[in-house]
């Protein structure tokens, strides 16, 4: 009886596989993400759209990892001085984000608002966030959304008091990924 | 049950951590090494950087010296040389310059093309850039004996400029030079120079950085003595300002000019001593997320 049951549940288990996929892990591979700065002075926005995030529907986790000189900035100059003087990218290339989307259901198909808990890594510092974020789940697969806010100070990001006053204490950074199967 | 067990193991021992997952799908773009020398001088020589498409620099240098005069009147400093220039970006890799000097009286133009930019690990291990000049020398000529028409006025200047960012804080520059310069005061200098330049930067902070720049001129002319131009300063970025200060014994700004006739040793007398102070400011006329659209 008990094989029976066993048998019942891994040909379950390998049907669900097949149908519906929320076992399985789905990725973005030209996730975008940009931030904003804004004060009196200058407005500052920079994109990247080459932001890789992966979520294991089963573990309901996610991450997200980016390279942080494949931010465009308006000005050629800004992604220098980003890049150089401010996030030191030859040292500290990537922003991480590894968390779990909590009360995630993968079956539910369309819009669904969830907390993500997790840590986010950049320029050497990490730090614990919380993040709400818009999932929609319909035919061409899930899509992750959402904005937050963060401080500059915290990611212990050195800025000359001479120029304190051109980037905001701040930020806003917007998300958009748009996720596919992924084969192992 | 037994087997129900075993397939839930396997699945977990299979089960990669997300961010390892990230690691392996991260596209191995060949990534250019950012700011080399992030301006377009070193101190007195340019340097490897171009600017890229749509962006204008104007670019005024200054050079203060003073005297051998054992009293002097004069505010701030005896003399006074200044060079405006401007130099726009035609494409990510070619710029533009024309620029003119009040003490010695050249107006320049230039073309600045990097041809091989410095990347990654598997990448080309420095950087090249090749330039050219031409400038005219408008200054009036008072010997009678020495021909100055328009191209023996005009000198031009070729330079093969190669760097390398070593580490994260210093940057190196080789320059081998060929400049052509008719306007000669002897029959015995020559007209064509030839010149090694050799360029440090290393960064101090975030912002700021410490340069030295070292000409040296093989064939120098024989008429009177020359020097090998020599500067150190500190170079200084404030956003879209970027200040270079340095002391030099060259006098002159266009590259012909300071690799033939740099008169004065570098030293800390007067006149030898020039304080020389450059202010970039970048004007971006173009939005660079505006083309992605």
């Amino acid at each position: 009886m008990v094989r029976i049951i066993a048998v019942f549940l891994i040909a379950f288990l390998n049907f669900s596989d097949t149908d519906t996929d929320t076992d399985g892990k789905v990725i973005a591979r030209q996730g975008k993400v940009s931030f904003f700065s804004h004060t009196s002075v200058e407005d500052i926005k920079a994109e990247n759209n080459q932001v890789l995030s992966v979520i294991d529907l089963k573990k309901k986790e996610i991450a997200v990892s980016m390279l942080m000189n494949a931010f465009i900035f308006e000005k050629a100059l800004m992604r220098e001085h980003f890049n150089e003087s401010y996030i030191e990218s030859d040292i500290y290339p990537k922003a991480v984000f590894e968390g779990e989307i909590i009360d995630f259901d993968p079956v539910a198909k369309g819009e669904q608002t969830r907390m993500v808990k997790g840590l986010f890594t950049m320029h050497g510092v990490s730090k614990e966030l919380e993040i709400k974020i818009r999932i929609v789940n319909d035919v061409s697969g899930y899509v992750v959304s959402g904005t937050f806010e963060t401080l500059v100070k915290d990611y212990n990001i050195n800025i000359p008091p001479l120029l304190a006053g051109n980037i905001a204490k701040s930020i806003s950074i917007d998300f958009r990924f748009e996720y596919e199967p992924y084969e192992d | 049950m037994l087997a129900f067990l075993l397939l839930t193991t396997v699945r977990c021992a299979f089960s990669q951590d997300l961010l390892d997952i990230l690691e392996s799908e991260q596209q191995d773009t060949t990534r250019f090494i950012p700011a080399t020398f992030k301006m377009t001088r070193i101190a007195v020589g340019h340097s490897t950087e171009v600017r890229g498409k749509g962006i204008l620099e104007l670019f005024v240098a200054n050079r203060f010296w003073n005297t051998p005069a054992e009293r002097s009147q004069s505010f701030v400093a005896d003399r006074l040389s200044s060079r405006i220039a401007l130099e726009y970006g035609i494409s990510d890799k070619l710029t533009f310059g024309v620029g003119a000097t009040t003490f010695d009286g050249l107006f320049d133009a230039h073309l600045k093309y990097r041809m091989l930019q410095h990347s990654g690990a598997k990448g080309l291990p420095f950087t090249i850039t090749l330039f050219q000049n031409m400038s005219y020398n408008s200054s009036p000529i008072v010997n009678q004996a020495i021909a100055d028409g328009f191209s023996d006025r005009a000198a031009f200047t070729s330079q093969l400029l190669l760097s390398k960012k070593i580490s994260k804080d210093f940057s190196l520059q080789v320059s081998p030079t060929y400049s052509n310069k008719s306007l000669a005061l002897a029959e015995e200098d020559p007209k064509n120079f030839f010149a090694v330049g050799l360029g440090a930067r290393y960064k101090v902070g975030g912002h700021l950085s410490l340069v030295s720049e070292y000409y040296h001129t093989l064939n120098p002319i024989k008429s009177f003595d020359t020097f090998d131009t020599f500067a150190i300063g500190a170079n200084w970025e404030l956003g879209d300002i970027m200040l270079q200060f340095m002391l030099t014994n060259a006098v002159n700004m266009v590259e012909d000019a300071f690799i033939a006739q740099t008169r004065n040793n570098f030293n800390f007398r007067n006149p030898n001593l020039n304080f020389g102070f450059n202010a970039t400011y970048v004007f971006h006329l173009r939005n660079r997320l505006k083309k992605q659209k």
